[in-house]
């Protein structure tokens, strides 16, 4: 193939994470299914470490004395039963940070082993849902990739080696008051954190702290937002449901509206996003228009008169007549005049307080910006360098040379969870503990507090921040748990804080905290001109945002992410340049052409991709790829869009010229058509109009030549609302991590080999110019007159009593005409041995509950059947039937947006059999007589009778 | 050639007619063990030699009905009764679907019960017989024909059964010993 | 001296000698050194499959049949024109069978036997085929009868049985030839054990030709039921351009159409090497040749009903699928198909190229991969975009689908060109049986 883009599988042996695929040659027939013996261990690892690993799975032989709990006190959020039980899991609340944010999590454990994590319902950010990254977090943990010791330019070194050094350079920091002394950390939102290094400030009054986060720019999103108030949403540029940290949130209460009276959402946008795709009105628009647009309809709502855009006045005038229900937002990554126009909206339009709160920052020392360090390493006023989970080696501005200044630093540190590129340049390296395996406490948007917990020792000799912390100041307790606790000690509190404690502990929040107003911020109204020279005004607008699962690359190294279809594009490992059709007609250039980007004096060479409904005449490239120190998984997939990136204008501006080169790129993507070509999978209906009766009706049960089969009780069914489902993937790395789907590749994706047994289908109905964006989340339809059962040769997928579509696993002989019969081809097979049964870090990993495929057996949703038996299983304790609601599937709990619900559809008193009646109810293919238990609820538009 | 038991006597001839004269003459004369032997089938020349039936084609009925009736009885038992499955919404007992498999079962059976009673009326396999003891009969059965007088028929009297082929005209008449 | 015993002795003697006293020629040793090279090729195919899986294959979701299931449809197809020469010609008295009928059971044999090895290897696990088959299960399971793969099982090794007892019973007469006339002791034994000590008895001939009989009886629905049976794997599944009632007949036809076009394509250079143009003259190719004409103009009405059906049924997902297959990417196989199964086909209605052994052989060359491409056509065609336009997807065969299929004609011509070193290549007893009556 010839693109310039490494393949992403590497070279034999060179990961655990792909060993299956290249140990093949060595496999037997049904070899791959038995476990490796230790000699197989990936790394340099001792034996005895091995054997402390395997503790945990062993403990699912019922010894449940040897697994990994970490040895403090640490509180189930579910009572535990008297002895644990093997078996049996346990859920722990904690709490995980991304972009400098809390998101509450309920972490389940299986004999000492998480296994899978799901959002906090207690917790303000995520209210029990939950987002790709977090549910990605896991694999993360146990990704036999991470850094896996404390390295010393370039070479293995001990704790004590580091405590030694750190003494010296306590000396000279001390003489020196910590003159050249810098600190470089992510955006942080632990308390904890916050504290120590405002500790270090005041001891070291030299020294400076530096804030560097590529996905995550300061300011973050106008906090606070309440959409489930807003019945009126403009949106310029803001993506509140992609990756932005609000996200499970903001769909959550978006859902909410959209299911009350629907409410009506504006997106102008210049990429395609998730929010975009919700919108009853979407316009694209080059970032300059977009500019232009936010200061007409600010001026439209001051002095309402005649404006150039006929959508500006409409939006307007809607906007009036929702004064205090309505809320325009601006996207992160818009200019400060942008983020103006929107603030002097709300505030005219009264929304602050009402569906907008202005929330108070995080109480402590502000953080300087990278542009200044860069400076002072290039004079060499810096003299210590102690870089915090940041990579600024790769995710900084071209134009800061970020390494060149790196060289002038005489005592470099990095405390990362990977040996990534800063960590190779840097004079120490502290392997980072991932959060499930660390103590800390996090701080959400609103104030609300957590404590993380964790759930399993360190699998290496890592250290959490707070602990390497206690190191440089030389303080003590050098412990995270005792330094976390004894912060929280610190803190006023009422009543006995052990009871306190444990409260928090359990609950995932601590009492009292979140939710505090500020007084409105003094809104800049003043016009800050747009910082681009005269000279570009005529070329190509340049956008660069964070890939929507990779964010700025941090999790480069997670296949789970890699592998996960981005939005609209469905595109797996690797990233492209987007850009409208016309623009493309009007250059000449083709889908998958490679091309150079030349862009302020500097170029990159990449595909490609002709995207509808992008603005014209601007490019979007996403960060986060072309990464050459991510580990075996991340490395070399994609191009760095970095290397476009500028300190003055990070997300783009004009200048950019694209140079078509000779080279096609072949893209590996998980659906190649996109037009619905007139069969309608996704029913888009308009509000108050009467729903329109489908083209093809399903037959009657009665027109039958067999005897109709009456499914008792409980039926299963799943029904999933288009109408609020948001596209954003988390069912399917949800349903990924419970039930232990295996990645299989870049090489295997090409082939159209994906495993995913739930994905979100993306089509663009109506006009190249102005398409409308539809997400259709596609798992098993669980069909009562099943197509594949019939021609299984072997009876190896057959029907249950409760109406499921059952796949036998270890019947499966592999002739795939299940897969050929399925007309909605939600079946998947084992081409190749694709589960990993090599590293010994996925063993832990996997769900006990489900088995693990092998090679040449056909897979598929299987419901989460492991979670109905196991509710059956209580119920029948219980001598009750099972309640509605009992059995959540993977999917289904994850959903942000509640889109999928599940229950007995043969129970008139359950939700899916209430939205079963719902006129926006319809059976995909219900013409073919499948009559599948999985169906959907059309998606509906609230158009703005102003707007054509 | 002393000592061994006399198996019958052959007449060698060069035509078909000539064979199928021979038989007839033979059967009229009473003879009822014999036999003959052509490098291809001779029109009649079975008949001539008085055979009636040859017991295979009710054989091949019988084998057909058998592998047609068990195939649908398999089916039946195996989807039906003994490991009843829902399969895709269809009847346990979906006979439509048992038809391909009833059939091809029959004529499975039925083609063994033509071969094997073939072959077993027919008494082969047998790996050596008599008659190969005629001279230069390996040489020239493929070509030549030839009509056997068992010794082990009632009628047979070695001049007087000679003299009875010699009228025949054949091209010669041996005198065939067991081994 | 008498005629018939001459003529016998003739023919028996030039038949067996072909066998017995034909030298190494250089023709059957290019040949069969070619023949066996491919057939290492799927030496090494075969395991690197079971090592790896099929995988190694271009097959994937949604196209998940691949060139397995085209290669066994040909294969099974190119099997037909045997049975069909030796069963329904006999049954209709056509005389000229006699002198290929033979050659042709072998091609079927050998055909069935590379069919067969396909359905194993495309499992995802060959290695518990036998799960296929009714058993007593430790589980207590069965197979699924409802599913056409079952029917398939039972169907082909039906099949291929009865084709083998045909094939063999009518050997027999022939085995005992060979035992009486070969020189070295060992070939009498081995012959001989073949032969079951078969004597020419005219009883034993009488219950012989009844059997025969028989079986030509039962193979001949037999012929019509297989690729019909093939066919429903196809025409039982829902997807679109398989789903339809038009395949059995469409089958068969398209089958004897493969099938005689293999036949020619391997007689026209054997009769040319081995001098038989007396024996198999161009009579035969010309009968063989209508039989071609005959079966083609069958097929082209099925592609003709077949789209006149998608327009009268106005099914978008059928309308879709016809329109595809001529105008979507793989519109290049469509149009191959049309221009080899209905366009060389009607250069037989002409006798000069019925009757020129070059030119027929040419036609049946194309008719051969025509047939090949239409199998194509349907399995992946109609796959590659069924309902879905979010599932649709494509195929591209990899090396080791090829190596695999060529491996298969590699197994193929091997099992023919040995067959044709030590066995008679023509029926001798029935060509005795000919020559001497034909002669008045």
């Amino acid at each position: 193939m010839s693109t310039p883009y490494r393949a992403s599988v590497p070279t034999p042996g060179a990961s655990p994470q792909w060993r299956s695929l290249d140990d093949l040659a060595r496999l037997e027939g049904g070899g791959d299914e038995f476990p490796a013996d230790a000699s197989e261990w990936p790394d340099a690892l001792s034996r005895r470490r091995f054997l402390q690993l395997m503790a945990g799975s062993l403990a699912l032989a019922g010894t449940g004395a040897c697994t990994r709990q970490p040895r403090e006190e640490i509180v189930p959020y579910v009572r535990q039963p008297e002895a644990l039980q093997p078996g049996q899991p346990l859920y722990f609340a904690t709490a995980m940070e991304l972009g400098g944010e809390a998101f509450g999590l309920l972490v389940r454990s299986d004999s000492g082993r998480p296994t899978k994590i799901e959002g906090n319902p207690a917790h303000p950010a995520t209210l029990g849902r939950s987002s790709v990254h977090m549910q990605a977090a896991l694999l993360t943990l146990y990704d036999p990739g991470r850094s896996q010791g404390l390295m010393k330019s370039g070479s293995p070194a001990t704790w004590e080696d580091l405590l030694g050094t750190l003494t010296e350079q306590r000396a000279r920091w001390q003489e020196r008051a910590g003159a050249g002394l810098r600190l470089l950390t992510r955006r942080i939102a632990s308390p904890t954190l916050r504290e120590q290094i405002a500790r270090l400030l005041t001891k070291y009054p030299q020294a400076q702290w530096h804030e560097h986060d590529a996905a995550f720019p300061a300011p973050p999103l106008p906090a606070g937002l309440r959409l489930e108030r807003a019945e009126v949403i403009v949106s310029l540029d803001a993506d509140f449901f992609g990756s932005g940290a609000l996200h499970p949130r903001a769909a959550f209460d978006f859902a909410k509206r959209r299911r009350a009276d629907h409410g009506r959402l504006y997106v102008v946008e210049s990429t395609p996003s998730l929010t975009g795709a919700m919108a009853d009105h979407r316009r694209a628009l080059r970032p300059g228009e977009l500019a232009d647009f936010a200061r007409g309809l600010a001026r439209a709502v001051r002095e309402p008169g005649a404006e150039a855009d006929p959508w500006i006045p409409a939006i307007a005038r809607d906007l009036t007549e929702h004064r205090g229900r309505s809320l325009v937002v601006a996207g992160e990554f818009q200019s400060p005049e942008v983020q103006a126009s929107a603030r002097e909206l709300n505030e005219a339009l009264g929304n602050v307080g009402q569906t907008i709160d202005n929330l108070p920052p995080a109480p402590g020392p502000r953080a300087a910006a990278l542009p200044e360090l860069a400076r002072a390493m290039h004079s060499g006023e810096v003299e210590a360098l102690l870089i915090f989970g940041a990579n600024p080696a790769y995710d900084s501005p071209a134009d800061l040379d970020f390494n060149a200044a790196l060289e002038k630093v005489p005592f470099t540190l990095h405390h990362g969870i990977y040996f990534d590129e800063t960590a190779g340049r840097c004079a120490w390296h502290v392997p980072e503990s991932h959060f499930l395996e660390s103590w800390s406490d996090a701080r959400a948007l609103d104030g609300t507090v957590s404590i993380v917990q964790p759930l399993i020792e360190p699998l290496y000799p890592s250290k959490s921040a707070h602990e390497l912390f206690a190191a440089l100041l030389g303080e003590l307790p050098a412990d995270g748990y005792e330094i976390v606790r004894s912060a929280w000690q610190q803190r006023p509190g009422g009543g006995g804080f052990e009871s306190a404690w444990r409260k928090t502990l359990h609950d995932g929040i601590a009492p009292q905290t979140g939710t505090v107003s500020a007084p409105p911020a003094q809104g800049a109204t003043t016009q800050i001109p747009p910082t681009e020279p005269a000279a570009f005004q005529a070329s190509l607008e340049l956008i660069i945002r964070p890939d929507p699962h990779l964010l700025d690359g941090r999790l480069a190294e997670n296949a789970w992410l890699q592998e996960l279809p981005k939005p609209f594009t469905k595109l797996t490992w690797g990233n492209a340049a987007h850009l409208s059709p016309r623009t493309a007609e009007r250059l000449g250039l083709a889908h998958g052409d490679v091309a150079e980007l030349r862009y302020r004096g500097r170029t990159v060479r990449a595909p490609l991709w002709i995207l509808p409904g992008h603005a014209d005449e601007c490019v979007t490239i996403h960060l986060g790829h072309g990464r050459n120190c991510a580990g075996s998984v991340g490395s070399g997939c994609g191009f760095n869009a970095f290397a476009l990136q500028t300190s003055e204008a990070p997300w783009g501006g004009r200048g950019l010229e694209i140079h078509k080169t000779r080279e096609r790129h072949v893209f590996a993507t998980t659906q190649e058509h996109q037009r619905m070509e007139g069969r309608e999978p996704v029913r888009v209906e308009t509000l108050g109009k009467p729903t329109t009766p489908p083209a093809e009706a399903a037959p009657a049960r009665e027109e039958t030549l067999y005897p109709n089969i009456d499914y008792g009780r409980p039926s299963w069914g799943m029904v999933i609302d288009l109408n609020t489902c948001i596209g954003c993937s988390a069912c399917t790395i949800a349903c990924q991590a419970e039930n232990n789907i295996p990645v299989v590749g870049r090489e295997q994706v090409l082939r159209g080999r994906e495993m995913h047994w739930i994905r979100v289908d993306a089509y663009f109905a109506g006009s190249v110019e102005a398409p409308q964006l539809l997400h259709q989340p596609v798992p098993c339809m669980h069909c009562e007159n099943a197509p594949c059962e019939a021609v299984c040769p072997v009876a190896a997928t057959v029907h249950d009593h409760e109406g499921l579509n059952v796949m036998v696993y270890n019947r499966c002989i592999g002739t795939r005409y299940c897969s050929n019969n399925c007309p909605y081809k939600v079946r998947r097979f084992n081409f190749l041995s694709y589960n990993d049964t090599h590293a010994p870090q996925l063993a832990l990993m996997r769900n006990p509950e489900v088995s693990v495929r092998m090679r040449g057996v056909m897979e598929k949703c299987t419901y989460c059947i492991q979670r109905i038996s196991a509710a059956r299983i209580e119920a029948e304790k219980e001598a009750r039937p099972i309640r509605d609601g009992e059995v959540v599937p993977a999917c289904a709990q994850a959903c942000p947006a509640e889109a999928i619900t599940f229950g007995d559809i043969h129970d008139p008193e359950s939700r899916v059999a209430a939205l079963r009646q719902s006129p926006r109810h319809y059976a995909l293919l219900a013409e073919l007589n499948t009559r599948p238990h999985t169906t959907y609820l059309a998606r509906v538009r609230n158009p703005n009778p102003e707007i054509a | 050639m002393k000592g061994r038991a006399l198996y019958g006597l052959v007449a060698e001839f060069l035509e078909p007619e000539r064979l199928l004269a021979a038989a007839h003459a033979a059967r009229q004369a009473g003879y009822k063990c014999t036999d003959a032997y052509a490098p291809y089938p001779v029109e009649g020349l079975a008949d001539a030699l008085g055979m009636r039936f040859t017991g295979v084609p009710l054989t091949t009925l019988l084998f057909g009905i058998g592998g047609g009736t068990t195939g649908y009885a398999m089916q039946l038992y195996s989807a039906a009764v003994d490991y009843p499955l829902n399969v895709g919404g269809r009847p346990l007992n979906s006979w439509p679907a048992f038809v391909p498999i009833i059939f091809e079962l029959t004529v499975l059976a039925a083609a063994f019960g033509a071969a094997l009673s073939m072959f077993a009326f027919n008494g082969l396999p047998r790996p050596h017989h008599p008659i190969f003891e005629t001279p230069f009969f390996r040489e020239r059965n493929a070509s030549r024909f030839y009509l056997c007088i068992e010794a082990r028929d009632r009628k047979f009297r070695e001049e007087k059964t000679r003299a009875f082929l010699e009228e025949q005209a054949p091209e010669h008449v041996w005198e065939v010993r067991e081994e | 001296m008498a005629l018939t015993a001459q003529r016998c002795e003739q023919v028996t003697d030039r038949l067996s000698g072909l066998v017995l006293r034909e030298p190494l020629r250089r023709g059957w040793l290019a040949g069969f050194a070619l023949a066996f090279a491919l057939l290492m090729l799927l030496n090494v195919a075969i395991p690197w499959l079971l090592i790896r899986g099929v995988g190694i294959w271009g097959v994937n979701i949604p196209v998940a049949w691949g060139f397995a299931i085209v290669n066994f449809v040909w294969w099974i197809g190119i099997g037909h024109a045997g049975t069909f020469i030796s069963a329904i010609l006999l049954l209709l008295h056509q005389q000229w069978r006699t002198s290929i009928n033979r050659f042709t059971e072998a091609m079927t044999l050998f055909a069935v036997a590379c069919a067969g090895l396909f359905p194993l290897l495309h499992l995802g696990r060959p290695w518990v085929f036998y799960w296929l088959l009714p058993y007593p299960d430790t589980m207590a399971l069965w197979p699924q009868w409802r599913s056409p793969l079952v029917w398939d099982v039972f169907a082909v090794t039906t099949y291929l049985t009865v084709s083998l007892i045909f094939w063999f019973i009518g050997l027999v007469p022939d085995l005992a030839t060979m035992r009486d006339r070969a020189e070295r002791p060992w070939m009498r034994v081995v012959y001989g054990i073949g032969a079951l000590g078969w004597r020419n008895s005219a009883r034993h001939w009488k219950r012989y030709e009844m059997a025969y009989l028989l079986l030509a009886g039962l193979a001949t629905p037999l012929v019509l039921s297989v690729h019909s049976v093939v066919s429903f794997d196809f025409a039982v599944a829902i997807v679109p351009g398989w789903h339809s009632t038009i395949f059995p007949p469409y089958f068969i036809a398209g089958a004897i159409f493969s099938g005689f076009a293999m036949v020619l394509t391997l007689v026209i250079p054997v009769r040319a090497v081995y001098g038989l143009r007396d024996l198999i003259t161009e009579r035969h190719l010309d009968h063989a040749a209508k039989v071609m004409l005959a079966t083609g103009l069958l097929v082209a009405l099925g592609y003709a009903s077949e789209q006149w059906m998608t327009w009268y049924a106005d099914e978008p997902y059928d309308a879709f699928m016809s329109h595809n297959r001529m105008f979507g990417p793989y519109w290049p196989v469509w149009w191959t198909v049309m221009a080899c199964n209905i366009g060389a086909a009607q250069a037989l209605w002409w006798r000069r190229v019925r009757t020129s052994p070059a030119l027929l052989f040419a036609v049946a060359l194309l008719i051969q991969i025509g047939m090949w491409t239409e199998r194509y056509m349907i399995v992946i065609t109609s796959l590659h975009r069924d309902f879905l336009p979010s599932s649709w997807g494509m195929f591209h065969a990899t090396v080791w689908d090829w190596a695999t299929f060529a491996g298969s004609l590699g197994l193929f011509f091997t099992l023919l060109f040995v067959f044709i070193r030590l066995l008679p290549m023509i029926a001798i007893a029935e060509m005795r049986k000919q020559t001497t009556e034909g002669r008045e």
